[in-house]
């Protein structure tokens, strides 16, 4: 009778073991765009350049700069509003 | 608790039904002939079983909170993934339109190069001194000593 009352207490006692249910949330992936690297700038190898071509290349590597500084500024602003969205979640 | 998980839940409310039928068959209803020779085992199984039923009752209660907990946690994460979607076309169109308007300026001012400057190539000598330069700067190399 006693062995019996201790194997329903025990049972009785372990009931009361959680079981979790996870909510998985994950950071968003980054978008492919986001992910190309920076080109490298360009260099003159010819010894001999007018001007008009040296000013070119200068001008190349301007732009290839903003392009870069555009595809950081993205960067930024994608983490910022990414995290900002993945945050409100476990307010 | 798993015991609630696995045990069907009408079998709690039973449990509980009876408990409280038990009880109330011990301990008000003891002059009826039949329950009077069975008051004590009556009492004893009513108890446990209202007791029982109780804590049953509790864990059903509080699973239907965490149920509902993870149902409301599950919608805002489906609601941030939409958002979170949303955020990211915008960007990625952001980028690729202004990616393409760099690049159509950058034509346009080797255009105006061409059109503008082109005239001062025979009177504008480019030194090799500028063209090293440029391409430590362009490569970031610092320039060496003694140059």
């Amino acid at each position: 009778m006693m062995k019996k009352l201790l194997l329903f207490c025990t049972v009785l006692l372990i009931s009361g073991c959680s079981t979790t249910v996870p909510v998985k949330q994950k950071f968003p992936e980054a978008p492919k765009v986001l992910l190309e690297k920076c080109e490298p700038l360009e260099t003159i190898d010819k010894p001999n350049i007018v001007f008009s071509e040296f000013l070119k290349v200068v001008t190349n590597n301007y732009t290839k700069y903003h392009t870069c500084s555009n595809l950081i500024n993205a960067w930024q602003e994608w983490y910022t509003e990414q995290k900002k969205i993945f945050d409100e979640v476990n307010k | 608790m798993w015991i609630i998980n696995w045990l069907p839940e009408f079998i709690v409310h039973l449990i509980f039904i009876t408990g409280i039928v038990g009880t109330i068959a011990g301990f008000v209803l003891g002059f009826i002939p039949f329950i009077s020779k069975y008051k004590l085992p009556i009492q004893i199984i009513s108890i446990l079983l209202l007791t029982l039923g109780v804590y049953l009752e509790g864990g059903i209660a509080e699973k239907n909170k965490w149920e509902l907990r993870v149902k409301e946690m599950e919608v805002k994460v489906a609601e941030a993934q939409a958002k979170s979607a949303v955020v990211n076309t915008e960007i990625v169109e952001k980028v690729v339109t202004q990616t393409r308007t760099i690049k159509v300026q950058g034509e346009k001012i080797v255009q105006y190069i061409d059109r503008e400057v082109k005239v001062y190539d025979n009177t504008c000598r480019v030194p090799d001194v500028a063209i090293q330069a440029h391409n430590m700067a362009a490569k970031n190399i610092a320039p060496q000593e003694g140059k």
